[in-house]
């Protein structure tokens, strides 16, 4: 009889949030040597995505395991919808309340966001831990 | 003006509909898995999570441009 040791996935949010920060910063390094509102708009553009998705990460793994899965996935249903209407409302408020705003900066410093998002949970995994 | 907001409207739904079918299927077939394979869930749900990942690009990049054209271009 095979015998199965519980594992427990850690989940590398540190990590994840190091990166995308650094790689934000230097985003808006880059656009705040075309004008200060710019870089600006630009760390704003990365913020949006980086809040919601670290929450959707956050709660998608506080339930583990087989008995637990179905929890999970709906666990997972609801991040999803609170990250979309997190998304929706942060830009309301920045095209709304934030006055001067560097559209091209904002929304392109958030498109990269979102596919570094994704190139980083592909290249750096969560690990079951035994 | 108001083809702007239906612009909005189609890109906020049509993108919702998408992510919503999406993941309906995964979570269908991460549930279905795991009572296969319990012993795999661990690994699973990690696999599932990162399809979500690849799953909601799209609709998030739609929301920002939608929110742009409702609250820049109509605004």
């Amino acid at each position: 009889m095979t015998r199965y040791r519980k594992a427990i996935t850690y989940v590398p949010l540190a990590k994840w949030l190091t990166i995308e920060m650094a790689t934000l910063i230097i985003l808006s390094m880059f656009w705040f040597t075309e004008s200060r509102l710019a870089g600006y708009s630009a760390f704003i553009g990365g913020l949006i995505f980086v809040i919601p998705n670290a929450y959707f990460a956050h709660r998608t793994f506080r339930y583990q395991g087989a008995r637990q899965i179905h929890v999970a996935v709906g666990n997972m249903f609801r991040a999803e919808s609170i990250k979309l209407a997190l998304t929706a409302i942060f830009f309301a408020a920045v095209f709304t309340l934030m006055e001067p705003v560097h559209v091209p900066a904002l929304l392109f410093t958030f498109a990269v966001m979102v596919v570094l998002g994704t190139a980083l949970r592909w290249l750096i995994r969560p690990q079951p831990q035994r | 003006m108001e083809m702007v907001f239906i612009a909005a409207a189609l890109i906020i739904g049509l993108g919702a509909l998408g992510a919503g079918i999406g993941f309906g299927l995964l979570g269908g077939k991460l549930l279905e898995s795991t009572a296969r394979q319990p012993e795999m869930a661990n690994q699973l749900q990690t696999k599932a999570f990162i399809m979500a990942g690849l799953l909601d690009a799209v609709p998030m990049i739609g929301v920002g441009i939608a929110m742009y054209l409702i609250f820049v271009v109509a605004g």
